[in-house]
């Protein structure tokens, strides 16, 4: 009798759990969708930016730009991981997490100095648990970060390299080939690599007010577009990550149910047999 | 020489607000209106904030604003990158002047660049 009990028990619980995860993957699914098309949508402004900024750039004008120095020797790395302030989504933050401590004790191994920006409660937790020193913490990002947002991170980092305190500057976040394809990877972005590719010499153009001028409206752009584009990328891949772990995770359930259920009817059964027998046996000891 | 129509994109942060073919287009440069037809030649500007008018091959006028960014024409097709793209100017909206440093523009000096 307790034994169907306790079955009864476990199968109530194990369905309960499969439709929360069940409902995460719906919603997840609903969000991946969203984040994609915003993925999507953004990309032909960075096409524009960089052909623009190709079209302008000359070689001999990136000396004139604190952002695109190359210093000989780097001497401070700043490191902006973007990270998901949500958990059950697979190995998603624990993939980013490891991109990040690749690239820091790279840098580290190179002697340079390295200061971690941490975005999302997932990386906080984690790097304050191993007791590594965060220059700051974030964890105001919504699932469908804003341009502001990236102008928000990126900012104080760009100031700083103008003047010459960081040297080097990495975004880690996933790349978003597509919904289940989204590696992690670090991006630099500061200093600016100017974009490949033929180019038209800057003469060729009637330009307003002047080439440098335009140029170093765009290149702040040029950054931030970077980042936002990192944050897109990463926010639709925290949600394929997500749906996926749910999925998987549903699908369990409804395996151990299985097994559940039979093994339930398993105990059952032996029961009423038993009952049976018991009854069969009561009335032949009467005869 | 000058084909009848242009390949316009205009292009936000966020999204791409119009693509498509245009016969002409005025735009709000950062030290004035700037106007666009087919077979301009090559040219990229800074753009301030103000309306954008796209007149379209069908005869109508398409309206938008725009606030900071840049412009680029070549060969009939135009490429606009602005901060801000929508059909009406957002409530706080303040003139883009903070974009562009007076200063700065006063030893605006590129040789041979018949714009300055």
């Amino acid at each position: 009798m307790s034994k169907t009990r306790e079955f009864k028990r476990r199968i109530r619980s194990v369905d309960n759990t499969r439709q929360i995860t069940r409902t995460m993957e719906m919603v997840a699914t609903s969000k991946l969708k969203r984040c994609s098309d915003r993925v999507y949508a953004a990309r032909p402004y960075g096409a524009a930016l960089e052909e623009i900024v190709r079209a302008l750039y000359d070689p001999e004008l990136a000396g004139r730009f604190p952002l695109m120095r190359r210093p000989d020797e780097i001497g401070t790395v700043a490191i902006l991981l973007l990270t998901a302030n949500r958990g059950l989504a697979g190995a998603f933050n624990v993939n980013l997490i490891r991109k990040a401590r690749e690239v820091l004790d790279e840098s580290r191994a190179q002697g340079r100095h390295v200061e971690l920006h941490v975005v999302g409660k997932k990386g906080i937790s984690f790097f304050r648990f191993q007791g590594e020193e965060m220059a700051s913490r974030d964890t105001s990002l919504t699932d469908y970060p804003s341009p502001e947002d990236a102008e928000r991170l990126v900012s104080g980092l760009q100031e700083r390299f103008e003047t010459g305190e960081l040297d080097q500057v990495y975004v880690v976040g996933s790349r978003f080939n597509s919904p289940l394809s989204t590696p992690p990877e670090a991006r630099e972005i500061l200093p600016i690599r100017p974009p490949e590719g033929e180019r038209t010499p800057p003469e060729n153009y009637l330009l307003s007010p002047s080439g440098d001028l335009i140029l170093a409206r765009l290149l702040p752009l040029y950054i931030r577009n970077q980042v936002f584009q990192a944050l897109l990328e990463t926010a639709a891949a925290e949600q394929g990550a997500r749906r996926v772990a749910m999925k998987n995770a549903t699908d369990n359930a409804s395996e151990m149910l299985d097994e559940l259920k039979l093994s339930y009817n398993r105990v059952r059964q032996a029961q009423i047999t038993q009952e049976i027998a018991e009854i069969v046996g009561g009335a032949a000891a009467f005869e | 020489m000058a084909a009848a129509s242009m390949k316009l994109r205009l292009v936000s942060p966020v999204t791409t607000v119009f693509e498509g073919e245009t016969v002409g287009i005025v735009a709000p440069a950062w030290d004035g209106q700037v106007g666009v037809l087919p077979g301009h030649a090559p040219m990229i500007t800074l753009l301030g904030g103000g309306a954008l008018f796209v007149e379209l091959p069908s005869g109508g006028t398409e309206e938008f604003f725009v606030n900071r960014g840049v412009l680029k024409v070549e060969d009939d097709e135009v490429v606009i990158l602005t901060e801000y793209a929508d059909r009406e100017a957002p409530a706080d909206f303040q003139t883009s002047q903070a974009w562009l440093d007076p200063a700065e523009l006063e030893d605006v000096s590129t040789p041979g660049n018949p714009l300055v």
